[in-house]
């Protein structure tokens, strides 16, 4: 039962991490803020999700998303909509709360630092240092903030008052902000008093293949076009047919660009095959909605003119099979394949790196073979004292959340520098990631189809830069986060209390306990977090991460407290946060409820021990009640029937201590139907009413 | 196991009536695995108690909650003296050994059994405990294919079935399987019939309880 394990009795030298912030390079607390949506809890979903990310309405917007590549739920149908989420949650933020609630400065420090560049490395790295109290300058070569956020990023996908948004708070941090100012003296900054410089100045400079006519005015570069349309340029494509040449996530956006531009006919051609292109499959979906046209397998030997002006690109058809650890080409040619892609405008979008020109030319800050800032992986510290980089400057290129996490690295780098402390020693481990789960297990679990993102019409998006993807409703995003499989947050056995009774192995809906060495193990790997087992060990030794029993017992105090304040008898609901409010936000299913009625979420309604309800009767609730889905549609198996069963258990118990049993009810919500919770709940108000108060009273007993 | 039924919230409260301090004392054995008195039970028979106890006009009783290890030995009942001591009773959630236990240590103590000891069994699924054994000092079972006549045969019939025997169900109760049926299937299987052929003799019963309490020295590792 336990070869393929490490011994869980034992807890991990370092905590695994659900595979989701496991991935993020800024390793953001998903499980926590996909919970607290599902909860309702929007704000604290939002402190969550921001606490890590500088720029957290930006990353809902276009993150690259790793995340949801590695969530486990891609194992039993789709992964979860990570991202859409993180996206509901800023929109859902009230802005008047702060942008970054609970996040605190530490006093003003003397220590100037400089940052150059202000992309989501520079930004995040000047965010830190700002709060931990350096005086900050980020200086930025172009006219507006944000470097490829700003110019590269097309404004369908990303709005700029999104990033306008972002940084007005980092200014209110006092960060100073100079723009139209390349840096081109690295020493000089020392000169004016920096004590430390960042360079996080990314990579604008697109690559050209040397072929014949290849520098004609009608062959652009990828970079240079989307920068001139960001920053305002009014480029006419009109009756222009354009073929874009390369097949990763810029070219589509330098593609789609010349769509909103007016082209006449936009296609792709690219080394790879339509299964291997390089670029995210949304977006080569999204392409192809908008009438882009592809050349999967071709390599391009040279631009064809006709009476002197581009006429195409003579291409040949290949079998690419990837780049050599040299970074050559490997690749098939098909013999008698070669033909010309017609097109009067060529634009090359096959790569780009940093433009290193600024840097000293002494070579004091090294650079790598492949034309990137040479760092140290651990502290980004370059070959200069106090002089360190990170995002796409040294990875030539990234996701926005990598510059994200390099941006936090070298703040903590440049603050233990500036402190005298060696770098080295205060960057944190990489967290260890949880296993998959096991088939057996994934057998148990419910398939749920994930929710789609609304997008506006591909035929109306064409001709307008206005954004594509809209965010979640409430109700939506709500369903989306029910779907997270709260990975590594499930039941911890205490070996100390364990009687290795086999309780749990035989309750649990999932085939994830087992018996070894006289003591029960719960694989973290593989638990789905319902707490049946928990509910069950007769030992208690079984704790759930998410939802202690000491917890919930808190919350019934205060929930009876509250449903009792108005005078009128007090309810409390335990409530299954899948199923009780089938699918609607729980807030408003609650607000819909009698105000002398508090309702507790629970991770299943059979995760409901009779003594959460036996304790709120204890602590004086006048009634309770249980509100699970029906039998069948349990995530659990049948969770929801144990709850019955143990409300019919403590109902006799209710009736044999003279305290009536009909306080105490069990709901059973079908899918779509939270109306129902609603009446059930109201009926039993009623019933409460006429029953009258209850005889046990707190403060009476101990 | 042993396993043993919580016994009735009327009856407890009765036996509680005359006492106000009361430790409710689980034990993390036996009675725990059969959900009659470990430390989840524990907590819910306190929680009852408490609120009959809030509805009663008669006083207020302080319940206290405790699970030991095992009643039945002394050093873990001692881990606890303090407890014990403060109470005016203590509601024993162990088995009938437990309770003796206690009693036997805390002589001046009232101590009052919450459950009532069952029988020797197992959980043949989840929530339904079964008798198997009784602990009759003279062990059968290698002449009966593993099955006891004497636990599961109403009548301890050493040379069974009875013509209670219907369809392989105990005529007294329809819902039991007969042991004769059981020890004649299993003796099939095994190809053992033949021992069916041979009365069993009489028992000596005076190893079970009507030799009085029994005991057992190891004079070998007695220390």
């Amino acid at each position: 039962m336990t070869s393929e394990k490490r011994d869980l009795r034992a807890p991990p030298p370092v905590e695994p991490l659900p595979p989701c912030a496991a991935t993020c390079p800024a390793h953001t607390d998903v499980r926590g803020y996909v919970h607290a949506i599902a909860r309702g809890n929007f704000e604290e979903a939002y402190r969550i999700a921001r606490e890590p990310n500088p720029i957290p309405y930006i990353c809902g917007k276009v993150c690259a998303h790793p995340c949801e590549d590695q969530c486990r739920r891609k194992d039993v149908d789709e992964p979860v909509a990570i991202c859409a989420l993180k996206r509901f949650v800023t929109e859902r933020h009230d802005l008047g709360l702060g942008h970054a609630p609970g996040l605190s400065c530490a006093p003003p420090k003397d220590a100037k630092v400089a940052v150059v560049g202000s992309g989501p490395g520079g930004l995040t790295a000047a965010h830190d240092l700002a709060r931990l109290g350096y005086r900050v300058t980020v200086f930025e070569a172009y006219p507006r903030l944000g470097g490829t956020m700003q110019v590269g990023i097309p404004l369908y996908r990303l709005p700029r008052e999104t990033i306008d948004l972002e940084i007005a708070p980092l200014k209110e941090l006092g960060i100073e902000f100079v723009t139209n100012m390349r840096v081109a003296d690295v020493d000089g900054l020392f000169a004016d008093g920096f004590k430390a410089v960042f360079l996080a100045v990314g990579s604008h400079v697109g690559a050209r293949l040397r072929l014949p006519n290849a520098d004609l005015p009608d062959v652009w570069l990828n970079t240079e076009f989307l920068r001139r349309v960001a920053l305002g340029e009014r480029i006419d494509l009109r009756h222009r047919k354009v073929l874009v040449l390369g097949g990763g996530n810029v070219a589509i956006d330098v593609a789609r660009t010349a769509v909103r531009l007016g082209a006449d006919r936009v296609s792709m051609a690219f080394l790879e095959s339509d299964e291997t292109m390089p670029a995210h499959p949304w977006e080569i979906e999204e392409a192809k909605e908008e009438g882009i046209e592809m050349f999967p397998g071709r390599t391009f030997k040279e631009c064809v003119l006709d009476e002197g002006k581009v006429a195409g690109i003579k291409c040949v058809k290949v079998d690419f099979h990837g780049f050599k650890p040299d970074g050559a080409i490997d690749m098939e040619e098909f013999v008698d394949t070669e033909h010309i892609l017609a097109a009067d405008l060529i634009i090359f979008s096959i790569g780009q790196g940093p433009d290193l020109s600024f840097l000293p030319k002494d070579g004091s800050i090294a650079q790598t073979k492949r034309r990137a800032i040479q760092v140290d992986p651990v502290t980004l510290a370059t070959t200069k004292a106090g002089v360190f980089a990170g995002g796409d400057a040294v990875t030539r290129v990234g996701f926005i959340i990598d510059a994200v996490a390099a941006g936090h690295r070298a703040a903590r780098s440049i603050d233990a520098y500036l402190r005298g402390v060696d770098p080295q020693t205060v960057q944190p481990p990489d967290p260890a990631k949880l296993g998959t789960i096991q088939q057996k297990t994934l057998d148990h679990i419910r398939k749920l189809d994930r929710e789609p993102l609304p997008k506006t019409d591909a035929a109306l998006r064409r001709s307008t830069f206005d954004e594509v993807e809209h965010g979640y409703s409430e109700t939506q995003a709500v369903r989306a986060a029910l779907r997270c499989l709260t990975c590594g947050a499930g039941a911890r056995v205490d070996p100390d209390k364990c009687i290795a009774c086999l309780t749990c192995v035989r309750v649990c809906p999932f085939e994830v306990p087992g018996v070894d060495r006289g003591t029960a193990e719960v694989p973290v790997d593989y638990c789905q977090a319902c707490g049946l087992c928990a509910t069950e060990c007769p030992a208690k030794a079984i704790t759930m991460t998410l939802q202690s029993d000491e917890g919930v017992l808190r919350q019934v105090k205060l929930a009876i407290m509250r449903a009792r304040s108005g005078g009128e008898p007090g309810i409390v609901g335990f409530a299954c946060r899948y199923c009780a409010y089938s699918g609607e936000s729980p807030e408003v299913v609650k607000a819909a409820l009698p105000a002398n009625v508090q309702v507790i979420d629970v991770l299943c309604s059979g995760k409901v021990y009779a003594l959460y309800l036996l304790k709120a009767f204890e602590y004086g609730a006048d009634g309770v009640f249980v509100a699970g889905c029906i039998v069948g549609e349990c995530h659990n198996d049948k969770g929801n029937v144990h709850a019955g069963q143990r409300v019919a258990y403590v109902k006799k118990m209710l009736d044999d201590l003279g305290l009536n049993g009909a306080r105490l009810e069990m709901f059973n919500t079908p899918p779509g139907e939270c109306a129902s919770l609603v009446e059930d709940v109201t009926r039993l108000a009623s019933k409460v009413k006429e029953l009258g108060a209850s005889p046990v009273q707190p403060g009476r007993s101990n | 196991m042993i396993k043993a039924k919580q016994k009735p919230i009327a009856e407890i409260k009765a036996l509680l009536a005359p006492y106000r301090n009361i430790l409710i004392l689980g034990c993390g054995t036996c009675v725990t695995i059969s959900f009659a008195g470990g430390e989840k039970e524990v907590g819910l028979l306190a929680s009852s108690l408490r609120i009959a106890s809030a509805m009663d006009p008669g006083g207020q009783k302080i319940f206290s909650e405790q699970t030991v290890q095992r009643q039945c030995e002394w050093e873990f009942i001692d881990a606890v003296a303090e407890q014990i001591n403060q109470a005016d009773a203590v509601l024993s959630l162990a088995c009938g050994i437990g309770v003796q236990a206690l009693a036997e240590r805390y002589p001046d103590k009232v101590i009052l059994p919450g459950v009532n000891t069952t029988f020797l069994g197992m959980a043949v699924e989840h929530g339904v405990l079964v008798e198997r054994c009784r602990a009759c000092g003279d062990c059968i079972l290698g002449l009966t294919g593993g099955v006891c006549p004497i636990a599961r045969c109403a009548k301890n019939l050493l040379n069974g079935p009875c013509g209670g025997s219907q369809r392989g169900k105990c005529e007294v109760n329809p819902e039991t399987d007969c042991a004769w049926q059981l020890i004649y299937d299993r003796l099939g299987k095994l190809g053992q019939l033949d021992r069916l052929s041979s009365l069993m003799t009489y028992k000596d019963w005076s190893k079970d309880y009507d030799g009085g309490p029994r005991k057992i020295v190891r004079e070998d590792i007695k220390l």
